[in-house]
């Protein structure tokens, strides 16, 4: 035991471990009290206890993953967090559908495993170690086809936990499908670990061989941004639309790292490392706002016991605090100002710049590129949180369970409002938080970051040094507060005091036949029970069609129509269906599992349920091996 | 060194008659010869080493493989009432030549594995392999679950031979410990046995094809 400790499970506390570990940390502590009111209830008091065991067994596994050095139990501690994660995504095992996306979810993991175990043995045969320093070593006298052969490994396989596109299919499915304080250490810490992994690794392990890993992580992350958000617009379960954003906002962490490591190639240590710290910088917030919304998701599920967001509406006026919470959270993945979100993604936007300006011709248009797709991608995350917010929480329910929903207890509502108030800290805080990553990124590149002044002060970041483009996150929030009190008190000058007047919604005409009689004005006693009723509120089928319509060269949307008659003249209803293709099941898998099915179906004719064919085969080989030992 | 030589020879010359044996009781028959002779080369072994201990191994071999194996084998046989026929896919002439073939192959693998040991020890190895060798090709090509049974035995006996005759027998303890799980081996199989015809009414293993997932 001694000896395990000593050599295999010795730890690592180096910056990165660090910084990954106040992750952890972060997200894990307010899911932990969350858990309370949320599994209160609804589980039997064993279950509660097996929760509680796989949520610290869970959280310890994260932990132990980012801060081991050696390779070997770095496998040993990835596969323990895979599984206990597998069985958290099948804790509600009585539903078909979570023993579904636990099979989804174990498969990818395990292929993705596949992927990392060959690349970590390939560094051994030249290491002889498993060690991270000894296996650093080795790599410095690795070939280079070898080392990019390892990169790719390594891309396949912490992408797949990462969830990059087209490796993220098991994400929507096993996110959303787990207990939600699961979804939201889930979503918000465990595929970051990829990432640990993919920076220990490649970049700090084998180190970046040549110009073309970074061009690969930036066009994957950036196909995983667009993916993501498209995917996201077009879904309606309120979990799966946050675990697309999860997609997404991989992809833009991603963008930060990947630009990271074409900068150390284009020998731009400053950019590599400011660069680094952005994409860091939106890995903290993603744990963070990502947390939120999924533990708003999660109340909105306990009051409601309903995911479709067409089933909701008017929780903002029996759930304030939940309401309240995710708009926050909304605002923060929206990238608005002084929200978190807003800062990361100007820094990842900066760190472009910075290649559009100092790289040569070729990757500064590739720059200028991904950060056009950064726009876009922010845009409809902006889009697509509108809907989520106002579908699920304004105007009229939509259903009797959002009719009696009832806000969560006070265990709930605390994780919510602590992680919404870590947005805003982290939104205000930015110029110390960055100092603090950028040091983290200066010793995972080895680079010497005292000289670089990113920062002017505590309150003002300035990537280029003095001079150039400013940023205080503080100094904005004050200047909006400023204005929007400003406009207020302008307001209320012209127009004096608020004045009440309740009125009715135009319904285009629509009014009772009785209305109609009296000169189409409503009498009063008739205001309750006009027809304006839940079926006639915007949906977000509704809202997102345009999205649909401008990307439908990527979704393939199709639709099903069928009409029910009593008689040939007598349409007695008619139902609409509208589906939008999963071009990557569709397309990739699909055809992978017909292959493998087809394999294995022709292996399964050696397997003829003969008792002497399988003793004749132990013969055969016996018999083979003989005259083979024979030969020689 | 003749007495050792003429005995190998009798287990070699047994395990021909069970390769064309065609009815169970034949089998159990010429598998209790086997063994007997298994018993004889043992009871050699001892007295030319004067080993007690090898001794106590060939009471033993008596014991298990040469009178009670034998007899629960026949017991089973009538007590399930199964035909004679053992249920052959491959008919005796050609199972001959094949066990004949078999044997030639392990004299080329033992020349090819020792070529230095001595005459004696080396025809101990080929004799035993090919023992081995024929008891898993009897235990493909028989039908009856009990010819299955017959063919472990027999490549039990085999790997017996080897380890007496090249290295002197294993540890002691060790040969105890494989004679009782042989015994408990053959128990089971046989209440597996049992239970087959129990349920299906018959114990040819040919048939249960259908089990398979």
């Amino acid at each position: 035991m001694g000896y395990l400790i000593n050599n295999i499970f010795r730890s690592s506390f180096d910056p990165l471990s660090v910084f990954f570990l106040a992750v952890i940390a972060v997200v894990s502590l307010p899911s932990a009290v969350y858990s309370v009111g949320y599994m209160k209830g609804r589980y039997s008091s064993g279950k509660i206890t097996l929760g509680w065991a796989l949520l610290i067994l869970f959280a310890a596994s994260m932990a132990l993953v980012v801060t081991v050095k050696n390779a070997f139990s770095f496998i040993i501690v990835w596969e323990l967090m895979s599984l206990v994660s597998y069985f958290l995504v099948i804790f509600d095992h009585e539903h078909e559908r979570s023993i579904q996306a636990g099979t989804i979810y174990i498969v990818m993991t395990h292929i993705g495993t596949a992927f990392i175990i060959t690349a970590i043995l390939i560094i051994f045969g030249h290491a002889h170690s498993f060690d991270f320093a000894a296996m650093k070593n080795a790599c410095l006298f690795m070939p280079s086809g070898t080392k990019n052969l390892v990169f790719v490994l390594f891309l396949a396989g912490f992408g797949t936990k990462a969830g990059i596109v087209p490796l993220h299919v098991w994400l929507p499915y096993a996110h959303p499908q787990a207990p939600s304080h699961i979804s939201s250490i889930m979503s918000g810490v465990m595929i970051k670990t990829a990432i640990y992994a993919l920076i220990r690794f490649a970049v700090m392990i084998v180190g970046v061989e040549s110009t073309w890993w970074g061009e690969a992580l930036l066009v994957v992350a950036a196909v995983s941004c667009l993916v993501g958000v498209i995917y996201a617009l077009m879904e309606h379960d309120i979990k799966k639309l946050l675990a697309y954003h999860s997609v997404e906002n991989i992809g833009i962490i991603l963008l930060g790292v990947g630009a990271s490591v074409l900068f150390i190639k284009l020998s731009m240590p400053l950019a590599a490392a400011f660069a680094m710290a952005a994409g860091l910088y939106h890995l903290i917030n993603h744990a963070i706002f990502k947390a939120l919304l999924f533990l708003c998701a999660g109340s909105v599920y306990s009051a409601t016991g309903k995911r479709d967001m067409e089933k909701m509406g008017g929780l903002i006026k029996v759930m304030p605090w939940t309401a309240a919470t995710f708009l926050v959270g909304s605002m923060a993945i929206s990238a608005l100002p002084p929200l978190n979100g807003f800062v990361s993604e100007w820094l990842t936007f900066q760190a472009f710049f910075m290649g559009v300006v100092s790289a040569p011709a070729g990757i500064k248009i590739f720059m200028g590129i991904l950060a056009g797709v950064l726009a876009l991608t922010s845009g409809l995350a902006a889009a697509c949180f509108v809907k989520a917010f106002g579908i699920t929480f304004l105007a009229m329910p939509r259903s009797q369970n959002a009719a009696c929903a009832k806000e969560s207890p006070f265990s709930m509502k605390l994780a919510m409002v602590f992680l919404a108030m870590l947005t805003v800290v982290f939104g205000l805080a930015a110029p110390l938080i960055l100092k603090y990553l950028v040091r983290v990124s200066g010793s995972v590149l080895s680079v010497d970051t005292s000289a670089a002044g990113f920062t002017l002060n505590n309150l003002i970041i300035a990537p280029r040094g003095s001079g150039g483009i400013y940023l205080s996150p503080s100094l904005l929030a004050l200047g909006l507060i400023v204005i929007i009190g400003m406009t207020v008190l302008a307001v209320y000058a012209v127009w004096g005091r608020r004045r009440l007047t309740t009125g009715k919604t135009w319904d285009c005409g629509y009014y009772p036949a009785i209305c109609l009689d009296q000169g189409g004005i409503p009498p009063v006693s008739d205001r309750g029970r006009d027809k304006l009723d839940p079926r006639t509120e915007y949906t977000a089928t509704a809202f997102s069609k345009p999205f649909r319509i401008a990307f439908d060269f990527f979704l393939l949307p199709y639709r099903k129509t069928e009409k029910i008659r009593e008689s040939f003249y007598h349409v007695k209803s008619f139902k609409y269906e509208l589906y939008t293709t999963p071009v990557f099941k569709e397309y990739i898998y699909q055809p992978l599992l017909r292959a493998v099915f087809k394999i294995s179906d022709s292996l399964k004719r050696a397997q003829s349920g003969s008792i002497h064919l399988y003793i004749a085969y132990i013969f055969i080989t016996m018999l083979a091996l003989i005259i083979f030992m024979s030969r020689f | 060194m003749e007495i050792m030589q003429l005995l190998l020879t009798g287990i070699l010359f047994m395990t021909f008659v069970l390769a064309i044996s065609k009815r169970l009781g034949a089998m159990i028959g010429a598998f209790r010869a086997q063994s007997l002779f298994l018993f004889f080369t043992t009871l050699y072994l001892a007295m030319k080493g004067r080993d007690i201990e090898i001794y106590i191994v060939a009471f033993l071999l008596l014991s298990v493989k040469v009178i009670a194996i034998p007899r629960l084998l026949s017991r089973m046989v009538k007590r399930i009432k199964a035909e004679g026929a053992a249920g052959l896919f491959v008919n005796p002439t050609l199972s001959i030549f094949i066990a004949m073939f078999l044997t030639y192959l392990s004299y080329l693998f033992t020349r090819r594995i020792m070529p230095f040991a001595d005459r004696a020890q080396g025809e101990a190895v080929i004799i035993s392999l090919a023992v081995t060798l024929i008891g898993l090709f009897i235990m493909v090509s028989r039908m009856k679950a009990i010819s299955q049974i017959v063919g472990l035995l027999v490549m039990e006996n085999g790997l017996f031979l080897v380890a007496s005759s090249v290295s002197g027998g294993m540890p002691f303890f060790v040969e105890i410990a494989i004679f009782f799980d042989i015994f408990v081996c053959v128990i089971i199989l046989g209440m597996f046995v049992y239970k087959i015809n129990k349920v299906f009414t018959h114990i040819d293993v040919n048939k249960m094809r259908e089990l398979k997932g």
